[in-house]
């Protein structure tokens, strides 16, 4: 649908012009532009970013840089991502709508709107991803004081997304329920182990879609620490995770349903990580 | 304000709103392979390929395209002659109605560019952003692989 309110589109030739732009009046930055039309604003004037050197993925093992303007299909496609935490990043993706959007959405663009029931979110959560910004100067957050302290509804360019150095002995999974491959999530989970000797050094667990934001299930990771990941002990964190998480009704499902799809996904993240270790070990 | 673009092989230039989506230039122009369905990125029946890779149009602004190139399913022919999946989805019986077949053929087109020897999972996967009301995409799946094993070399199944 044509957007009424929009008189002037842009190209800035740099950040600085494009931050200044943004500053001036009644603007928005336009990405893959999918939100920017779904979900007008009374914005006059849309700034494109996508011709600013702002895409790209480097790096390995030792962490991963990603550009705002990178979209879900380049990540898709990235052999340092299919490389990166036994491929979680893309197995996240190819649950995100379909190809038709991936093709256009940027992971700027998703963070920078922060659906709730963003797939992205929770698995950057437990990836322990920081943000990358522009407000006149470079700024690098954690990912969850980035929406702790709402910076996405702030004036700023998102500018990229880095991920730290991978330790050996490291697994991640993430899952996504949802009533089809293409639907959006009725809830997310996603969680990440590290081990040493066969035994849990750190965890972090994650739920979204509940139907608020995605948020760090600090309590059931705890249960995780200093102990060998077995079935017992992913049995326990699941029942923790069921206790911890706030889930509420939406149209898409209940709170009672989303309480038991907790306590099933942390258990399959769980379940899946502990496979992962078993085959690198 | 001014945008240039390639569609469909021919250079061309449009004057726009800065607000206006893709779909509702093509559409204007001409291009009514292009289907306008829901305008929410659900149904693909919108898509064309930007810069090679299958979009809804519906969620690209026309000012966005400026400098860039679009097939639209108009463009999928070539001398006159059907693509493959074309060819493929008329012998295979995958159009019914054919509000649908456009944007498949698109999504299908940017699938076999990009893996010209998908498994069933990934065709399934390159059509799920595209609804069909009247098939039950059985047939659509068939044609692709059908257009695949044609493509490369072999005849009919
Ligand atoms: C049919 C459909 C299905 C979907 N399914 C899923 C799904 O399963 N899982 C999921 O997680 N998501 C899903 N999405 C959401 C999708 O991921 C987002 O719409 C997309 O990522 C937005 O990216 P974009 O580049 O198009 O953003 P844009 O529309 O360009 O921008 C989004 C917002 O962020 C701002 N912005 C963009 N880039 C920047 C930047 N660098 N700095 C500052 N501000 C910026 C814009 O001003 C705008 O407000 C779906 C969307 C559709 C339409
Ligand atoms: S009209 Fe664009 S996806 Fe339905
Ligand atoms: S053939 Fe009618 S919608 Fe697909």
């Amino acid at each position: 649908m044509t957007l009424t309110k929009v008189s002037e589109f842009v190209r800035p030739r740099n950040l600085t012009e494009a931050f200044s732009l943004l500053e001036e009046k009644k603007a928005r930055i336009i990405a893959g532009g999918i939100d920017v039309i779904l979900f007008p604003t009374p914005a006059e004037r849309l700034i494109d970013i996508t011709a600013l050197p702002l895409s790209g993925i480097e790096g390995g093992e030792e962490g991963v840089s990603i550009g705002a303007t990178t979209t879900m299909t380049e990540l898709l496609e990235s052999p340092v991502l299919r490389g990166y935490l036994n491929g979680a990043v893309c197995e996240m993706l190819r649950q995100v709508a379909s190809p038709l959007q991936r093709n256009l959405a940027t992971v700027g663009g998703s963070l920078m709107i922060g659906h709730p029931w963003s797939d992205l979110i929770t698995l950057f959560l437990v990836i322990g991803a920081d943000v990358t910004y522009f407000d006149g100067e470079e700024h690098e957050v954690p990912i969850d004081r980035f929406y702790a302290e709402n910076i996405h509804r702030r004036r700023v360019i998102l500018t990229g997304i880095n991920f730290p150095a991978v330790r050996r002995g490291t697994a991640a999974a993430f899952i996504k329920f949802s009533r089809t491959a293409f639907d959006i999530a009725l809830l997310n989970c996603a969680a990440l182990v590290e081990t040493a000797d066969g035994r849990c050094t750190a965890a972090r667990i994650a739920v979204g879609g509940t139907p608020r934001r995605a948020k760090l299930l600090v309590r059931a990771a705890a249960e995780l620490a200093g102990k060998p990941l077995s079935e017992e002990v992913v049995v326990q964190a699941a029942r923790a995770a069921q206790d911890e998480a706030e889930v509420g009704d939406d149209i898409r499902a209940s709170a009672d349903y989303r309480r038991e799809l907790v306590g099933v996904g942390v258990y399959r993240v769980l379940s899946r990580i502990r496979e992962r270790l078993e085959g690198s070990a | 304000m001014k945008i240039a673009v390639k569609i469909n092989d021919v250079q061309r230039e449009f004057s726009i709103t800065p607000g206006e989506t893709l779909l509702e230039l093509l559409r204007r122009e001409g291009y009514k392979g292009v289907k306008k369905g829901c305008e929410t990125g659900d149904c693909g029946a919108c898509a064309v390929l930007l810069d090679g890779r299958a979009v809804n149009s519906c969620l690209v602004l026309a000012a966005k395209v400026d400098g860039h190139t679009v097939v639209t399913v108009e463009g999928l022919e070539k001398n006159g002659e059907l693509a493959p999946l074309q060819e493929a989805f008329l012998d295979t019986g995958a159009v019914q109605c054919g509000y649908c077949t456009p944007g498949m053929l698109i999504a299908a087109t940017d699938l076999l560019a990009h893996n010209p020897d998908p498994s069933e999972e990934e065709i399934k996967e390159a059509i799920s952003g595209n609804l069909c009301r009247c098939t039950g995409y059985v047939k659509q799946v068939e044609a692709i692989k059908l257009a695949v094993q044609r493509m490369r070399g072999g005849e009919d199944a």
